[in-house]
């Protein structure tokens, strides 16, 4: 017998300055597709309607307008920077759909149309800030994109550095893909900061990355770099400047969790040998996994139906154990902190004893939280180093 | 000891009076997300006094007298409009709002409006009492000024060189200028050590 079809938009960028992630971000969720369409578990197929917005921000809008009107989807997954989740919202929350956002992101919003299945302020950038703070220095240079992930981590990255008794001693923002990042590794260079924070997005990042590598090896100077979105294809992109970078992720192909070796293995056997899955990539594949067994717990696609199954209902994925959290429709996950290595790898040194309840609005963090009182912190002596 | 961040609105408590139950689930799941404490003590005076922030709905206008004492003095208003016609917005300034928000409500737009508030009500507060201290000023003034002719009359000098000797006179006894030009307007003459 046929099982019945249920469309499903995929929206992500194929071109443009993040087109790398936008790649992977819609392999892993064709890769989900394929495993939910052939499994015996779910009684219903998905078909996927994928659209391309080119990094185009208008056109994020026009293309879910598309899929809403025409190909009659109730549920996208999609979008990658805040700016284009931005653009789908009214459509989403004005027809009553759904939007499964991957990424990562700064946090501040909480719409009952959408699913957010990366990680939230209190997974990234606190476990990183709290780790630099007690282990490297109280004072912090930042360079960034200039769009609200970047304000809104460097506020962040202020009060938390502000409380210690430190600094920003510089914020230094590129519009998204700017190529031109030398004045900003000359000035790093000049001023040897005791540590970066890099929060830029795609090709500028890439840019900078090989630019501060090449003029801080020449200056013999050892500045560690600091991201909350470096990722394994982006590591193979820039080549072996990207080593070295301390990153904060709920995703890194190196878990050592017996899900993960086999999605890895399932995503060689898909996309060769060398292909590696990214965070970003690995949250699209969760969404569609939490997609479908919500469907499948509820017995329909109807949105109201599928957020209730989805709440609290907990699927063991290759980032270890998450679920939605129906107070805020945040996913509940582990943060980890690893560093990158000159194979195009992390080396995972710190994950947090168990999955960390998300704070997208961040009102419980205690800016002066000592390490020993605060669970989410790199240095709270209760928690697990990994290594 | 713990600090919350700048932007937390954690421990906050907040009154709410909306009619729609739909946007005051709204409210409330916001609120528990924000970790909001939403006041149940009733809309009395009392209610007004603890409270942190009202919501309320412009469907309650005009204000019953009752509403009206627990507005008196209370936190910052946020008001939720359900017509931008001028004469309801006419209704609304009898709230003084600080913030408000158009019905229906969604979640979006609830941490700003709560935010700018809060701002907006420090802010007023600070004015006030910058307000305070220069209308005391201004009631002073003529002291000082009956202090600068009583020293320009008994040192033979002209206006800014009396007004010196005062201002001289009140650094040495650590004294404001309108402290010791009342004290001055008093005895008739300067202090003896700075004369």
């Amino acid at each position: 017998m046929t099982k019945p079809s249920i469309p499903v938009g995929i929206v992500c960028s194929q071109s443009g300055p993040y087109q790398a992630m936008g790649r992977e971000i819609l392999k892993a969720a064709l890769m989900a597709v394929s495993e939910i369409n052939d499994s015996a578990d779910f009684d219903f197929r998905i078909a996927a309607h994928v659209r391309d917005p080119h990094g185009v921000i208008a056109e994020y809008h026009t293309v879910c307008d598309d899929l809403i009107r025409n190909a009659g989807a109730a549920h996208i997954i999609g979008c990658y920077t805040s700016a284009s989740r931005k653009q789908v919202l009214p459509i989403v929350e004005r027809t009553d759909r759904l939007l499964w956002y991957p990424a990562r992101y700064e946090g501040f919003e909480c719409s009952d149309n959408v699913i957010y299945v990366g990680a939230s302020p209190n997974h990234n950038v606190l476990p990183l800030v709290r780790y630099v703070l007690d282990n490297i220095s109280r004072h912090i240079f930042c360079v960034g994109s200039n769009y609200v992930w970047t304000w809104e981590t460097n506020r962040v990255t202020r009060e938390l550095v502000t409380a210690a008794q430190g600094s920003v001693l510089a914020e230094r923002l590129l519009e998204l893909g700017e190529s031109a990042v030398e004045h900003i590794v000359d000035e790093i260079v000049r001023r040897k900061p005791p540590v970066v924070f890099n929060t830029l997005v795609g090709s500028s990042s890439y840019d900078f990355i090989r630019a501060f590598h090449a003029a801080t090896t020449s200056a013999g100077l050892a500045i560690p770099m600091l991201s909350c979105s470096l990722c394994e294809p982006e590591l193979k992109i820039v080549g072996p400047a990207s080593a070295g970078c301390i990153t904060s992720s709920a995703y890194f192909e190196s878990i050592h969790l017996p899900e993960n070796r086999a999605f890895v293995d399932r995503w060689k056997a898909s996309h060769g040998e060398t292909s590696c899955p990214s965070v970003d990539g690995q949250s699209a594949y969760v969404a569609v996994h939490l997609l479908a067994r919500a469907i499948q717990r509820a017995g329909t696609a109807d949105i109201g139906e599928v957020r209730r199954a989805a709440a609290g209902y907990r699927y063991d994925s290759p980032q270890g154990p998450v679920w939605i959290d129906g107070d805020n429709n945040h996913c509940v996950l582990t943060p980890r902190l690893a560093v990158s290595t000159a194979q195009g790898q992390f080396d995972i040194f710190w994950e947090a004893d168990a999955p960390v309840k998300p704070d997208p609005y961040l009102s419980q963090l205690d800016v002066a939280a000592h390490p020993s009182r605060d669970r989410s912190s790199p240095n709270a002596t209760h928690l697990r180093i990994v290594k | 000891m713990s600090k919350p961040s700048s932007f937390s609105l954690r421990g906050r408590k907040a009154l709410v009076a909306i009619k729609d139950e739909r946007d005051l689930s709204i409210v409330r799941r916001q609120f528990e997300r924000l970790g909001i404490d939403i006041w149940n003590g009733g809309f009395d005076h009392a209610s007004g006094r603890h409270a942190d922030v009202i919501l309320i709905d412009d469907e309650f206008l005009p204000l019953n007298p009752t509403m009206r004492r627990t507005l008196s003095g209370a936190g910052s208003v946020i008001a939720l409009l359900g017509t931008e016609t001028p004469s309801r917005l006419k209704l609304v300034f009898e709230l003084d709002p600080a913030s408000f928000l158009v019905k229906p409500l969604r979640s979006a737009g609830i941490y700003a409006a709560l935010v700018m508030a809060f701002e907006r009500s420090e802010r007023t507060n600070e004015l006030k009492q910058q307000i305070v201290k220069l209308e005391e000023r201004l009631r002073s003034r003529r002291i000082v000024l009956a202090a600068v002719l009583q020293v320009m009359h008994s040192h033979a000098v002209a206006e800014p060189a009396a007004f010196a000797l005062i201002r001289r006179a009140a650094m040495e006894q650590r004294k404001t200028i309108e402290q010791m030009s009342a004290e001055i307007a008093a005895k008739g003459n300067l202090p003896r050590a700075t004369g």
